[in-house]
């Protein structure tokens, strides 16, 4: 009898995380504004999250465009163009090869549907690295960061279903707001428990998604307030309003283009979420950056790197003095109360924080 | 073989017929189930077991709980499609729905909550016989309806979540839906819309009297096990005596924490703080959202809730830019993109100039509302 107690005493922690825990203050002392870590996930999830080096830079050739039929990559060399390309094949389709967009025949022909679908997703890229430095800052995204060598993304891609409609906020919905701002009740706020637990959801999908707890963003005793919440939480808000532009006018469009298996049942073409570029981490790849390596991804004019019109590098001297002040984690924290945000990894190969 | 002549002891000591207890008047229901002895239910109490007087309310109770529990039970196996694998593997997770807040406090169809509604209603009444039954039966043996009213207090509590404030409020889909996670997570999802239930004044109370609950069970408990080696449960009439078990109980609570309770009063103690947890609890729940729609707003306007230092500053500006929508009514249809991506037209001759061509009718641009302003357009004045 004892023995089996025991057993079973024993077999009640199996839900426990045995891991090392860490955790950062985030907020004001004392009121629980933390986040937790377990140090033996964080290895999994820096192991998951390493940028591949960058390809060796192009040299500088201002011979104009000798490529066929092309609509985006116009305002690159040659030279910057092939090695966009080789980039974007170790990124997207490594085991196909340039076969799974072109046909080796004719590389200018459209024949094939992923050709048109990656015409797309680099002007998304640059709509992202361009137009969302709210939320990217300059860290900025390139094909690698949703696809990580998979033709497919292999994360929260999501199709329309009758039980995912919260998943709508991602897309079309109107805003996640379900609290008052006001005592009393008014007209205004009709939304109702069912509305609530569709935000709970979000919530907690972009929780899983970036692998941080809800004190990342909010502070837990009133969700919806701003002044008292960790300064993640508007660079997160910006991100909601990119993904929600990124899926109406990039990915959802491209129901005409993509052939029925990439479709879900209501033929609509697969729609991103936060964990399709976060993968578990708090900053995709870790806050790698990846994109100020491949000019091609900003569809800047000046595409020779360094010279006085290279806008890429230009925005980064930008960001770093602007954005960051007002958006990033960290610097907005009285000095006392600020330790640096998670360092989760340190010392790996691409996988600085910061 | 006694360990003690005491009755607080876990020897099983029982006559060799079992006892069939006080007459009643038998005219309408006779006590069912011959009693018998059970050495295993006598290590957790009595070793006898029956009769059960069950009467026409305790038949008609189980009734309709069997119907509401079947209703419930049914709708979650046809909720993964009969599978009885899938059954098992998610009852936790599976749940009966109140009706969408659309329905207000009309009756949907079944599929759309009307089961709900239905399981609710016989679960109601069969929670109410059983009530009723508690109230006859304390009555039948001459005793106080003490049991029955503490009761009542709990049903209180749960028709106030099922029942009464659906209908203040207007709508069915404000109610607790059945299922294990899923009503915890109602509960979670209704603290969240109101603003954090914790500030709920009778919330707060609700959780001192039910942890206070605890606390007097723990006393009380302990006090009479430790007493009973003196004999003290048998000293009611005894009680003013110095040195006897029962003055000595008083004795160690005087001398701990300077006064006591007595034999009579500890006991309207517990009963109170248990009666007062749901009781509090359900006037917590009924106000609201009928009186107060954010009781973290609430608990900062009476300087319930401390302020602490901002950590972000926001301009009134970046304020109107960062605060969001109310979630709007669930759409009733998936969305077609409005402006498909532009179809690329490639000529047989793949050499030939390509054309783009966008597919007919679908010149409209976007409304602005579903295109989400980029920091570009943001920046504009």
């Amino acid at each position: 009898m004892k023995r089996v107690l025991v057993i079973l005493a024993l077999a009640s922690l199996a839900a426990c995380e045995p891991g090392k825990k860490e955790s950062v203050q985030v907020g004001y002392r004392g009121v629980g504004q933390e986040i937790n870590y377990d140090r033996s996930k964080l290895k999994d999830i820096a192991a998951a999250n390493v940028a591949p080096k960058p390809l060796p830079s192009a040299p500088v050739d201002t011979s104009p465009v000798k490529w066929q039929n092309v609509q985006v990559l116009t305002n690159v060399s040659n030279a910057e163009m092939f090695r966009t390309m080789n980039a974007m094949t170790a990124w997207v389709s490594p085991k196909e090869g340039c076969a799974y967009c072109h046909n080796p025949a004719n590389y200018g022909s459209d024949e094939k549907y992923p050709k048109i679908v990656s015409r797309r997703m680099i002007e998304m890229t640059r709509t992202i690295n361009n137009e969302y430095k709210s939320h990217v800052q300059g860290t900025g995204a390139t094909c690698y960061t949703c696809h990580r060598g998979n033709v497919v993304p292999q994360y929260g891609l999501w199709h329309f279903t009758d039980e995912n409609q919260w998943q709508r906020a991602y897309l079309d919905r109107q805003d996640v707001r379900v609290q008052s701002v006001t005592v009393k009740h008014t007209p205004d706020n009709r939304s109702s428990i069912k509305q609530t637990e569709n935000t709970y959801a979000l919530m907690m999908n972009v929780s899983s998604g970036l692998g941080v707890n809800c004190t990342y963003c909010h502070n837990s005793r009133s969700w919806a307030t701003w002044q008292n919440a960790p300064p993640a939480r508007i660079t997160s808000l910006y991100g909601f309003r990119m993904v929600r532009e990124l899926n109406t006018n990039y990915l959802a469009p491209l129901n005409t283009t993509f052939p029925a298996k990439r479709l879900g049942v209501h033929g609509d073409s697969p729609k991103l979420s936060c964990v399709t570029c976060h993968q578990g981490a708090y900053k995709p790849l870790l806050g790698a950056q990846m994109a100020k390596d491949y000019p091609a991804l900003w569809g800047s004019h000046g595409w020779v790197r360094g010279s006085p019109n290279d806008t890429v590098s230009v925005g980064f001297k930008d960001l770093r003095s602007r954005d960051s002040v007002t958006t990033d984690a960290a610097p907005i924290l009285p000095p006392e109360l600020a330790r640096p945000l998670p360092a989760p990894v340190r010392g790996k190969a691409g996988a600085s924080p910061r | 073989m006694l360990e003690y002549q005491n009755l607080f002891n876990r020897v099983q000591i029982h006559t060799t017929v079992p006892d069939a207890g006080v007459p009643i008047d038998e005219r309408t229901w006779v006590r069912q189930l011959p009693p018998s002895f059970n050495r295993w239910i006598g290590i957790i109490g009595d070793a006898q077991v029956g009769p059960i007087y069950l009467g026409a309310t305790g038949v008609a109770s189980l009734i309709f709980g069997f119907l509401a529990i079947e209703i419930i039970g049914l709708n979650m196996w046809a909720s993964v499609g009969w599978d009885p694998v899938q059954f098992i593997r998610q009852l936790p997770w599976l749940a009966l729905e109140p009706p969408s807040p659309a329905y207000g406090l009309h009756i949907p169809p079944l599929q759309q909550g009307g089961w709900w509604l239905l399981a609710g209603f016989f679960l109601t009444i069969s929670i109410l016989l059983w009530w009723v039954r508690v109230y006859r039966r304390a009555r039948a043996l001459g005793l106080g309806t003490h049991l029955a009213w503490a009761f009542a207090s709990a049903i209180f509590l749960y028709l106030s979540l099922g029942f009464i404030r659906p209908v203040l409020m207007g709508s069915w889909g404000e109610a607790v839906p059945f299922g294990i996670f899923p009503h915890l997570d109602w509960t979670a999802a209704f603290s969240i819309r109101y603003g954090n239930l914790f500030y709920n004044p009778f919330h707060m109370l609700s959780i001192a009297f039910l942890y206070g609950s605890t606390l007097l069970f723990a006393m009380h408990g302990a006090t009479i096990l430790a007493t009973s080696r003196l004999g003290a449960e048998r000293e009611i009439e005894q009680i003013t005596d110095r040195g006897t078990g029962a003055e000595r109980a008083q004795l160690f609570w005087r001398w701990t924490m300077g006064w006591n309770a007595t034999m009579e009063s500890i006991h309207r103690w517990c009963w109170w703080f248990a009666f007062l947890v749901t009781f509090t609890g359900a006037l917590g729940i009924l106000l609201t959202g009928t009186v107060v729609d954010n009781w973290y707003l609430w608990a900062v306007k009476h300087g319930v809730a401390p302020s602490y230092p901002a950590t972000i500053q926001i301009t009134p500006e970046k304020m109107n830019d960062l605060r969001g929508q109310y979630q709007g009514a669930p759409p009733q249809t998936f969305p077609v993109p409005v402006t498909p991506a532009p179809r690329l037209v490639v000529p047989a001759d793949s050499t030939a100039a390509v054309q783009m061509v966008v597919p007919a009718g679908t010149t409209t641009p976007p409304p602005a509302a579903s295109n989400p302003p980029t920091d570009s357009a943001r920046k504009r004045p």
